[in-house]
């Protein structure tokens, strides 16, 4: 039945589907996963870094860019629509800013984003963006947000979420260890999306890049190296916790 | 040609080239009749020992206990990388045949060149009577029955079983369920009721069907009652893919009864098979 009614994007199937912006979905699985946590004072977006071919610049395939000083996403799914859309959203926060003379609040943009995504599922002859978005960021009262849109223009606050290949596993991790003692600190919310993201990422801390935003300062790429100690002490303390419970076991 | 809601459906040409004209219009449409029939026709051609063999043999057949056909590239790929990487097969022969989606060469004897979409027959140094048949080219709906008839023409009826690898995009297996992406790519069966033994994996559920070579040559076994076992991989990727591959794996259980497998594989070799298009491919970030 699918055959018949999904290759027009304004065409409804009988059972109500718009599989075009279903098929746009599976495109964003086909991008690789990114995790976004909302601390209290600290948002953390993680990805899981595309192998680069050997001659290319690697610092020209990134997954997390700014949107304005105080807003950044994260995307999965096709590279070239997220630039598409991270262009009109550049655009519209500095708009914003000239217009209204206050920056936009992540909500805001989040919203505008999703209905430029709405809007390309309603008209005919073009398709929908295929990508996922994750936009992370503070508004001017400080407070921490972290919103995910989707290539069907719906758009939701999250206090934790993941996009992209295996993100259900990294959900479900999340469910079970997103508490409060998790996200008490700064250092700790780092700490929580290297975990989930070492759940699906294949060798370790050296694929997995992190970026934070602080209350007031802007966004901060981490290094390597910093990455690499997190993934040291995260390993460590699984290892006391294995050995833990064998003692007491033992006992 | 383009539909009204923007689809684009690929409809092969019925335009015949003209000769010279002709008086009498009957004869004509004969003449070209006879000429795509014979442009169409699917031949055989083996080499000088296998020709002399069949030759001496009174019946003009081989003698055939196992015969292991891949269809598409990633069953192919499968069968090179885990299988012909040893020494000891020998290329015996190939099917020359055209169809507006494989050109293949106009004169038969011209063996395909590697890497060419082909069909191509191995056979064991060691256990001669293993053979090994490697299809990665397009075989028209009116070239399948021939193509059957006359491969299973060459080999002795008797003793025979077939084993059949294939690969198919997920995109065509039907479920009520969803598809979650970590069952992809997996294997289904398929089995002729001559055949008694156990499948390595669940029976191809109904409504999928097959369709293409593998088809073919289960309906012969199965009107002929030869045992047959065809093993279908459920792929998302449209390239030869090392992941696709190894989900074959199972099939060399029954291999390796037959001949002497290469114990362990290096990754190289598989990388060789596949295409690497996770690197160049920056469609998806």
């Amino acid at each position: 039945m699918a055959a018949r009614y999904d290759r027009a994007i304004t065409v409804f199937s009988p059972d109500g589907h718009l599989f075009q912006v279903e098929y746009a979905q599976e495109a964003v699985k086909k991008g690789s996963t990114a995790v976004g946590i909302r601390g209290k004072d600290i948002v953390v977006l993680g990805v899981e870094k595309k192998s680069v071919a050997k001659l290319q610049e690697e610092r020209t395939v990134r997954k997390i860019c700014t949107l304005d000083d105080h807003v950044c996403m994260a995307f999965a799914g096709l590279t070239a629509d997220a630039r598409i859309v991270i262009n009109r959203a550049r655009v519209e926060c500095q708009s914003h800013r000239l217009t209204v003379e206050d920056p936009v609040t992540v909500e805001y943009i989040t919203r505008h984003i999703a209905t430029l995504k709405q809007r390309y599922t309603q008209s005919n002859g073009r398709r929908p963006f295929g990508i996922s978005a994750l936009i992370v960021g503070f508004d001017c009262d400080g407070t921490p947000r972290l919103y995910q849109t989707d290539p069907s223009g719906t758009y939701h606050a999250w206090k934790a979420n993941a996009i992209g290949r295996s993100a259900k596993t990294v959900r479900e991790f999340l469910e079970k260890n997103y508490t409060d003692e998790a996200i008490a600190t700064d250092n700790e919310s780092i700490k929580l999306a290297i975990k989930a993201l070492l759940e699906v990422v294949q060798s370790g801390g050296k694929n997995i890049e992190l970026a934070v935003i602080r209350r007031n300062q802007p966004l901060k790429l981490l290094e390597s190296k910093e990455i690499e100690t997190l993934v040291t002490e995260i390993e460590k303390e699984k290892e006391d916790e294995a050995e833990k419970k064998k003692q007491k076991k033992s006992t | 040609m383009a539909t009204f809601f923007g689809e684009v459906l690929s409809v092969y040409s019925r335009a015949v080239e003209e000769d010279d004209d002709d008086l009498d219009d009957e004869n004509e449409d004969e003449r070209i009749h006879r000429e795509i029939e014979e442009k169409r026709e699917v031949h055989i051609v083996w080499c000088p020992e296998v020709a002399q063999s069949l030759e001496d043999s009174g019946s003009n057949k081989l003698q055939c206990s196992d015969l292991i056909i891949a269809v598409g590239t990633n069953a192919a790929g499968f069968l090179s990388a885990y299988v012909l990487n040893t020494e000891s097969w020998d290329a015996v022969g190939h099917v020359s045949l055209w169809n507006e989606r494989s050109r293949g060469s106009s004169r038969q004897s011209i063996a395909p060149l590697p890497g060419e979409p082909a069909c191509l027959f191995y056979r064991h140094r060691d256990n001669p009577a293993v053979l090994v048949c490697q299809s990665t080219c397009y075989i028209a709906e009116d070239q399948l029955f021939q193509w059957t008839e006359k491969v299973f023409g060459c080999l002795q009826k008797r003793g025979l079983s077939v084993m059949v690898l294939s690969d198919s995009p997920v995109a065509e297996y039907k479920t009520p369920d969803y598809l979650y992406g970590s069952a992809v790519p997996f294997l289904r069966s398929l089995k002729s009721s001559a055949s008694k033994g156990q499948a390595l994996c669940p029976a191809l559920e109904q409504p999928n069907i097959l369709t293409g070579l593998p088809a073919a040559v289960l309906s012969h076994c199965q009107v002929h009652q030869i045992p047959a076992v065809l093993y279908q991989c459920y792929t998302d990727v449209i390239s030869p893919d090392s992941i696709t591959m190894e989900t074959f794996k199972p099939a060399l259980l029954c291999l390796s009864k037959l001949v002497k497998l290469e114990p362990c594989l290096s990754a190289d070799v598989l990388r060789k098979f596949a295409i690497i298009t996770e690197a160049q491919s920056n469609l998806y970030t």
